[in-house]
């Protein structure tokens, strides 16, 4: 073959050889994210060669965290995190469903089969699957006031898949509260406007919303005040600090006084843009007692911090770019980009805005803010390994209030779905197709049981029962879930478990597409290094 | 004082980076040693201008790098990425505070640490106990020096500065050797700025906020793999977020990235790389500096020197020790714009440099860096031209004896000895080194001159390569010290240094061959790399201004190139 001609150092694996090197690739993987899923899985520690510790039960970031090595396994764990990604959440199904696709092809694989015809029936099947979650999902009315409990429900089932019960209950109202505080009618839902901030405290685990913001550093002079009250809040982007480095500017001293002369030119320029802010405070808070508070994007040196702390503003240099956008969603007034025409309306306002010193670490909060449409959710944790887990859940959960909301539909979870459809594509799509690819159709049935297998067994349940009790449940016209507790079906609805309709449509799509790439794999060539290697 | 916040991108910058703290380190000692050399003592540099102080929780005080260091996950070895000084409680992670269920423990293999680490460790066990009673450890200066000598992985291996829990970045889940990790476009691929970007951009504001009056960033970058599509993005966002604030550009590369390439792809591969990487990453900074020779141990530079090519630990350490001189003018304290003090003189800012280099006359920005290491003693006869016959580039590809009247030059002379075997004052070191220009028949058109008396001292953890002609402080023997092949930390103490920034038409024909690649491989059309460009992300219209780009550097160091790389 002609490869081997160019380059008889390249390693070829035929057509069997290079399937079943993907089927097992698929299967370990799978095998590694297995035990995530659901809540009652198992969560991981792991702990690297230097001592450090990562925790996680989400398999977006064990996938990040795992030295893959393997082609196959890299293809599809690439998948499973584009999958994470654009809806949030599900890299662990998606892992868990191509690994099961591939484990069915197997059997019909080994029975001589043709890939081909396998994939055939998937497609079908795949086409019927997403047809059928059109109907099976629940609509919701979103509108104006959304149904919080809906918003809830979701929520929390993604958060106890992360979290401990009454952690994921707590944290539960937070991101339904934070998502709905940066809502905005007829926009899509910016979730960079919630702040997500943490602060390591030995003996605290807590979290909690902060509607206003939270600035992870405090004003650098020993004169502002740490603490005030009725703030007018400037946002602006100007440097006042004083550049003598404008980079491209090509000038030369003659000698030691014009340079002084130059230095003191530049140094008033400054000092006049330190005047304007000045003027404006005295406008809009002489004979009051309302505070004024500079919050710059940009530096702000010694000399030009004297000058405002000498009139009790309190300024903070430097914040985050992101800031400026949430500081005016939060306070309202607008980012100013220079000192020229500031007026009152450029102003924000927040009712308190204070400062918290943990050893160098110094953190102001701006608070009690007239109608947000920015907010802070503030982690406290004991180290970074439990504050890292605790944000991985607030950003899954997020992701899922945002998504119920743009979906404006949730599917009923605990398995309830999987069950529905796998009985649905066995007994009526299958009849409806001609040959061999019914077979296809009935491998992708089967491997959709994935999902509540996994769950039944990762609570320590003997899978065959429950399957047959679910089944049974189902065919006698019920849509039943697995209690994770007792094993017996149940009322996805009643026990308030929602999925997010988006991720699961997703897993459904993108699933059968890598499997079938995998599945119709003629031959793997690598020229280098040994495919056959232990990963 | 104006702060200078340092960037270290990639393995190999990270290698020079650690001999860089080392250094500062050891002064920091020195300068602290009640029994130290007096020379250390006054050193008159700031190391503010590096260095911030801060507290942990427990109210202890810390001062560490202003430093941002992004490397590869797990090449940190031993060393935690927090660091050591706030990680005051020991924990126990048996408790899991956020899952009541099953837990499954993932333990990698703990990396041991090395004789040195484990005599630093020590140390500071027994000065938590016993103070100032500190019975040396059982662990020799020899052995560590042995063991770095023949066993260093990491960069941490060697490195025995405390960094603050901002400082180090890890890369996670690239899914890529780090072999494979080659190229321009496979950085770009497996690292996406937009979801790792912001926390590495956190990490810089976290620094850059402290600072009253930042004067400038540093930045080292390894710019040999994808590592620099890494800092080119990193430095776009930060060309964005603080424009008026200069940086200053390394890009550093160890010879072992010059393994011979066996195909055509592979050549044409690399060609590109280099080409793309130089184009993007001078776009962002105002100097670029190219560090890194094909082979140092073979070079003019390593004339003294015994240099394994093999081992980053050892030639990081000489493009360290360079960079080392060229920055010391960014802390000497300036005693007002015309006194100088009798330690140093000379003090410059970021700012100051960069404009006299790269911002008058030909605007040209890419410089030369040259080093004399170890600085030859100042003869009485010979005046200074010794040294300046001794100071070779560390950059590749120039032009050896390129005559330019146009050319700027800034040069930093310190710790060098005059004849009587006494330091050189600095005036005397500034006399003999004007009087040497004198002397030269081309003349750069300006030079500026750094002087400090304070050499560069050589921690323990320095590798041995320094030549049997070399002695204790760093002095140039006569006669070779016989039995010996290449002596360390052990043997040497300090050395005198010279190294210099050289703006000049030398360096055009490593411009030129970036541009020749970029436009034959590139912009033409139907160019067999096209699809590998597309590949990386480049569509025609982004390499053509990359290409016009570089033409124009071209062009601004000569006038008469015009069109010759169009015809070829």
């Amino acid at each position: 073959m002609s490869l081997r001609v160019l380059n008889p150092n390249a390693e070829v694996l035929n057509k069997s050889a290079a399937l079943h090197m993907n089927i097992n690739a698929a299967k370990g993987l799978q095998d590694v994210l297995k035990s995530n899923l659901g809540p009652k899985g198992t969560i991981k520690m792991l702990v690297g060669g230097a001592g450090d510790i990562k925790l996680t039960k989400d398999g977006n970031t064990l996938l990040k965290e795992m030295q893959i090595q393997n082609p196959t396994a890299i293809m599809i764990a690439r998948t499973a995190v584009a999958q994470d990604d654009t809806s949030g959440d599900g890299t662990t199904s998606t892992v868990i469903f191509i690994g099961e696709l591939m484990k069915q092809s197997e059997r019909y694989i080994d029975e001589g089969m043709h890939p081909r015809v396998l994939v055939d029936g998937f497609e079908i099947a795949k086409r019927a699957t997403l047809q059928f979650l059109e109907k099976f999902k629940t609509p919701i009315v979103v509108g104006d006031e959304p149904d919080t409990e809906i918003l809830k429900m979701v929520a929390r089932t993604t958060l106890r898949t992360k979290l401990y019960e009454a952690l994921a209950d707590q944290l539960t109202d937070i991101v339904v509260n934070a998502v709905l505080c940066i809502r905005k009618p007829e926009e899509a839902i910016d979730l960079f406007m919630v702040e997500i901030m943490h602060m390591r405290h030995k003996f605290d685990v807590d979290t909690r919303l902060v509607e206003g913001l939270v600035l992870d550093h405090g004003s650098r002079h020993p004169d502002m005040k740490r603490r005030a009250e009725n703030c007018y809040i400037l946002t602006s982007n100007v440097s006042l600090e004083y550049d003598k480095s404008e980079v491209n500017a090509g000038f030369f001293y003659s000698n030691a006084e014009q340079r002084e002369a130059m230095v003191a030119a530049e140094r008033r320029q400054v000092d006049e843009r330190v005047k304007k802010i000045i003027e404006l405070k005295n406008k809009v808070c002489a004979g009051t007692d309302k505070n004024f508070v500079v919050i710059n994007q940009k530096g702000i040196d010694p000399p030009s911090l004297d000058l405002l702390a000498r009139e009790g503003i309190i300024a903070l240099r430097r914040a985050k770019r992101r800031n400026m956008e949430r500081l005016v969603l939060a306070c309202g007034g607008e980012a100013v980009n220079s000192v020229e025409n500031l007026t009152p309306d450029c102003l924000g306002w927040a009712g308190l805005v204070y400062e918290h010193v943990l050893g160098e670490e110094k953190y102001t909060f701006v608070e009690n803010v007239k109608n947000p449409h920015s907010c802070t959710i503030l982690i406290k944790g004991p180290n970074d390994h439990t504050i890292a887990q605790i944000k991985d859940a607030v950003r899954d959960g997020l992701r899922a209030v945002k998504n119920t909301i743009e979906d404006e539909s949730v599917v009923m979870g605990a398995g309830s779905f999987e069950v529905a459809a796998r009985q649905y594509l066995v007994n009526e799509v299958k009849k409806t197709v001609q040959g061999r690819a019914q077979l296809g159709v009935e491998a992708f049935a089967d491997a959709l049981l994935v999902v509540p297998k996994t769950l039944a067994e990762n609570s320590g349940l003997d899978t065959q029962d429950v399957l047959i009790a679910l089944k049974g449940a189902h065919d006698r016209g019920n849509i039943v879930g697995l209690s994770q507790h007792t094993g017996e079906p149940i009322d996805p609805q009643m026990e308030g478990i929602f999925d997010n309709y988006s991720v699961k449509r997703q897993i459904i799509n993108s699933g059968p597409v890598i499997a079938s790439q995998l599945l119709l794999v003629d031959e793997v060539i690598r020229a280098g290094r040994n495919m056959r290697k232990p990963t | 004082m104006r702060e200078l916040v340092t960037v270290q991108v990639g393995e190999f910058a990270n290698f020079v980076g650690s001999h860089f703290w080392n250094f500062q380190d050891e002064l920091i000692g020195l300068a602290a040693d009640p029994l130290g050399d007096a020379v250390f003592k006054n050193q008159h540099l700031n190391m503010d201008v590096l260095y911030r102080s801060g507290e942990t929780q427990q109210g202890v005080l810390t001062y560490t790098p202003r430093l941002v260091s992004v490397g590869f996950k797990g090449g940190l070895g031993s060393v935690s990425a927090r660091g050591t000084l706030y990680n005051d409680d020991v924990d126990t992670p048996s408790d899991i505070v956020t899952w009541r269920g099953s837990v499954a423990t993932h333990h990698t293999e703990p990396r041991k640490k090395n004789l040195f680490l484990q005599s630093l460790s020590e140390e500071e066990q027994e000065n938590l106990v016993d103070g100032e009673n500190s019975s040396r450890g059982e662990i020799e200066d020899k052995d560590i020096v042995k063991c770095l000598e023949n066993d260093v992985t990491f960069w941490t291996d060697f490195s025995k500065v405390h960094y603050h829990p901002q400082s180090l970045y890890q890369l996670a889940g690239s899914w890529v050797d780090a072999q494979e990790f080659d190229n321009y476009g496979i950085g770009k691929e497996s690292f996406s700025w937009s979801l790792q970007g912001e926390d590495i951009d956190e990490r810089l504001r976290f620094f850059v906020e402290e600072c009253d009056h930042i004067q400038g960033f540093q930045f080292i970058v390894e710019d040999s793999g994808g590592f620099s599509a890494v800092a080119g993005d990193f430095l776009e966002s930060v060309a964005d977020e603080y424009s008026n604030t200069p940086v200053l550009l390394y890009s550093v590369r160890s010879p072992s990235s010059n393994v011979l390439r066996e195909n055509k792809r592979q050549i044409v591969s690399r060609d590109l790389h280099d080409a793309i990487s130089f184009a993007r990453l001078s776009s962002f900074c105002q100097l670029y500096v190219p560090v890194g020779l094909p082979s140092l141990s073979r070079s003019k530079a390593a004339t003294h020197l015994c240099i394994d090519d093999q081992k980053p630990y050892h030639c990081s350490a000489v493009y360290a020790a360079a960079l080392h001189s060229i920055g010391l003018p960014f802390r000497m304290e300036a005693q007002g714009p015309t006194t100088d003090s009798c330690y140093v003189s000379g003090a410059l800012h970021v700012n100051d440099m960069v404009r006299m280099l790269a911002g008058q006359g030909r605007q040209n920005m890419v410089a030369i860096l040259d080093v004399a290491m170890p600085a030859p003693t100042l003869l009485e006869k010979h005046l200074g031209q010794s040294l300046l016959g001794s100071l070779q580039p560390l950059t590749p590809e120039v032009k050896e004896d390129a005559e330019d009247l146009l050319a700027l030059e800034s040069m930093t002379v310190h710790g060098v000895f005059e004849s009587g075997g006494d330091r050189a004052s600095v005036s005397e070191l500034k006399d003999q080194i004007s009087a040497a220009y004198e002397g030269e028949t081309v003349r750069p058109m300006l030079c500026h001159l750094s002087a400090a008396q304070c050499p560069l001292p050589v921690p323990l953890s320095f590798p041995s390569i320094f030549g049997n002609l070399v002695g204790q402080h760093g002095q140039l023997l006569a006669t070779p010290i016989s039995g010996v092949s290449s002596r360390g930390s052990l043997d040497v103490y300090s050395i005198p240094m010279a190294a210099r920034l050289r703006s000049s038409n030398a360096v055009l024909p490593f411009i030129e061959r970036r541009l020749t690649n970029l436009l034959r491989h590139g912009t033409v059309q139907g160019s067999s790399a096209t699809p590998l460009l597309r590949s990386w992300g480049f569509g025609r219209e982004e390499l053509e201004d990359m290409g016009e780009s570089l033409s124009k550097m071209v062009l601004a160091l000569n006038p008469h190139s015009l069109t010759s790389s169009d015809s070829d």
